[in-house]
């Protein structure tokens, strides 16, 4: 495998009551590599322990044990998550700002200077087809056009790692072949991408490694392409395995 | 620098976004413009309704407002996922703190230089005014007081048509300008009232009650620390218990352990100093400011330290 990017072992994540009583477990016993230009699918139903995942590896959420390395760093430092874009599984956006406001935020959250912000958030704007509404609030968008700014939001700092938790949540048919699209294209640039999805006919198609999830633990996974030989029906190939795992027979 | 300006600016931004604000700049204003009306209501003093209405609104609407925007600013961010979303990139935590309690303390600023020029176009009116008047020029009395009061009346006003006129033409965000043209019309008023004193321009500028403005700022030092406070208690309660305990707090902030860590309001209350023409003396602002500057620090540590141990879930 290529050089790991991000590194998990042993993750379990349990929260707790106000008596610190457990309440769920949300993850238990996870150990995940991925490597760089992977395009890595993290999938599983709801409830799964995906999120969690995704927010331990970003360092919002503290594991209960086990241990998350991102580019061979703990994730809560500034060197790693400077080399990151993050896309939440809802827009979470400032309504009050505007979307060429909301791409510039967060580049000066990533440290771009003016010149260098105001060309990327033009260009970024332009890529995810909002350039004539740039000035316009968002918290008035539609919830499809909130996705393509948080999505602008999370390349504003060209990063290595591209995390993206449901980027189809919300978007039509069109919006999500141009995700789909975008992110075959990032991919082809070289970018690492760890993506979560229930869109597993779109996952096959943009995925090179893929990991089940459920009820926290890791119950299947392997790339894309051997799943896809080893499967009958080619055009399903990724939902049939993933309902076989889930069910827990064999692929 | 840039993710401590880019977050800060965004808190300071969302503030004066918010109708809430908007309404609250106006009401305080009013409130300090219209006092002059009652110049013959002189409570043993020409001017100081006026001059104690300016600081009840600064203290009232002030904390209202700078609470309400820190509750917001940080609490309502770790509740929506913006401030998750923010802690994604490579910002640490207790600068994403500081740096909204910056925010939000440059917004209620803000709302400090509109009450401080409004306070002294009110006193100076009711000064003026009942002074003329006690010397028996009614005239000279009436001109000075129904120009402080159509311009400050104007500049308030005047500031929100102006806002709403740019929202209809210009696409312009109507809260955020009429908050700021409110403030900048306060100034912009006082200067507008000035020629039409008794004695000219400059005389009726050497009449404005500037020392009013180290006790006013004494005063706006301690809400400070109650940003601060809000914003740490923000990071862990919801925003109704916070906006409470910070209620009960500064009611009863003369009550040890409380006056401790925060400021007691009756020490950062000078206006009762300025009775008779009296002056603070120099000593006691900077001792209040000295320890409004430790008490906010000590807020700005113990905010970061509840959400350094925060998971944002």
């Amino acid at each position: 495998m290529s050089e790991p990017v991000i590194e998990i072992r042993g993750l379990r994540k349990t929260f707790r009551d106000f008596w610190l009583r457990p309440v769920a477990e949300a993850v238990n016993g996870i150990d995940l590599t991925v490597g760089r230009g992977d395009v890595f699918g993290l999938l599983g139903p709801n409830g799964s322990g995906k999120s969690t995942t995704i927010k331990m590896i970003l360092g919002l959420l503290a594991p209960t044990s086990g241990e998350v390395k991102l580019f061979g760093l703990p994730p809560r430092a500034k060197a790693a998550r400077a080399r990151l874009g993050y896309l939440p599984e809802l827009s979470y956006l400032h309504p009050f700002l505007t979307a060429r406001e909301t791409v510039r935020y967060y580049a000066g959250l990533s440290e771009l200077d003016g010149r260098t912000a105001k060309a990327r958030t033009d260009e970024l704007l332009e890529q995810v087809g909002l350039a004539a509404v740039a000035n316009r609030a968002v918290g008035g968008f539609s919830k499809g056009m909130a996705r393509r700014v948080a999505f602008a939001s999370a390349l504003v700092s060209r990063p290595e790692l591209l995390i993206l938790d449901e980027p189809t949540s919300g978007l039509d048919p069109i919006g999500t072949r141009e995700v789909k699209e975008l992110v075959g294209r990032l991919a082809a640039d070289g970018m690492t991408i760890l993506v979560t999805s229930h869109q597993l006919f779109d996952m096959q198609d943009v995925c090179s490694r893929v990991a089940i999830l459920s009820h926290g633990r890791v119950v299947g996974g392997g790339s894309v392409a051997d799943i896809v030989a080893a499967a009958e029906d080619k055009r399903h190939a990724l939902e049939d395995y993933f309902v076989a795992r889930l069910k827990g027979g064999a692929a | 620098m840039r993710r401590f300006l880019s977050l800060s600016s965004s808190a300071a931004l969302e503030a004066l976004a918010e109708p809430l604000s908007a309404i609250l700049f106006l009401v305080a204003l009013l409130t300090i413009h219209l006092a002059p009306v009652f110049h013959y209501h002189q409570f043993g003093e020409a001017g100081r309704l006026a001059r104690e209405c300016g600081f009840s609104a600064l203290l009232v609407f002030g904390l209202i407002l700078a609470t309400a925007a820190a509750v917001r600013s940080i609490g309502g961010e770790i509740a929506s996922g913006t401030a998750a979303a923010a802690l994604a990139r490579p910002v640490s935590r207790p600068l994403f703190f500081c740096a909204k309690v910056a925010g939000v303390s440059a917004f209620f600023g803000v709302f400090c230089a509109a009450v401080a020029a409004a306070t002294l176009l009110a006193v100076l009116t009711s000064e003026t005014a009942t002074q003329l008047a006690d010397c028996c020029d009614d005239h000279g009395a009436s001109r000075l007081w129904a120009t402080g009061l159509a311009c400050g009346l104007f500049g308030t006003l005047g500031a929100f048509v102006a806002a709403a006129l740019s929202n209809r033409f210009a696409r312009t965000r109507f809260c955020v300008g009429a908050c700021l043209l409110m403030a900048l019309g306060q100034p912009l008023a006082l200067l507008a009232a000035l020629p039409f004193g008794q004695d000219g321009f400059a005389a009726t500028a050497a009449a404005v009650p500037w020392r009013i403005l180290p006790p006013l700022s004494v005063l706006a030092c301690g809400c400070v620390v109650f940003v601060a406070f809000a914003g740490a208690l923000s990071v862990r309660l919801k925003p109704a218990p916070t906006a409470a305990l910070v209620a009960a707090a500064a009611l009863s902030s003369f009550v040890w352990p409380l006056r401790a860590v925060l400021p007691a309001i009756g020490r950062f209350w000078m206006v009762d100093s300025l009775a008779g023409g009296g002056r603070v003396p120099c000593a006691e602002i900077v001792a209040a400011v000295a320890a409004a500057v430790c008490l906010t620090a000590f807020w700005l540590v113990a905010g970061s330290l509840l959400l350094r141990g925060r998971e944002l879930p």
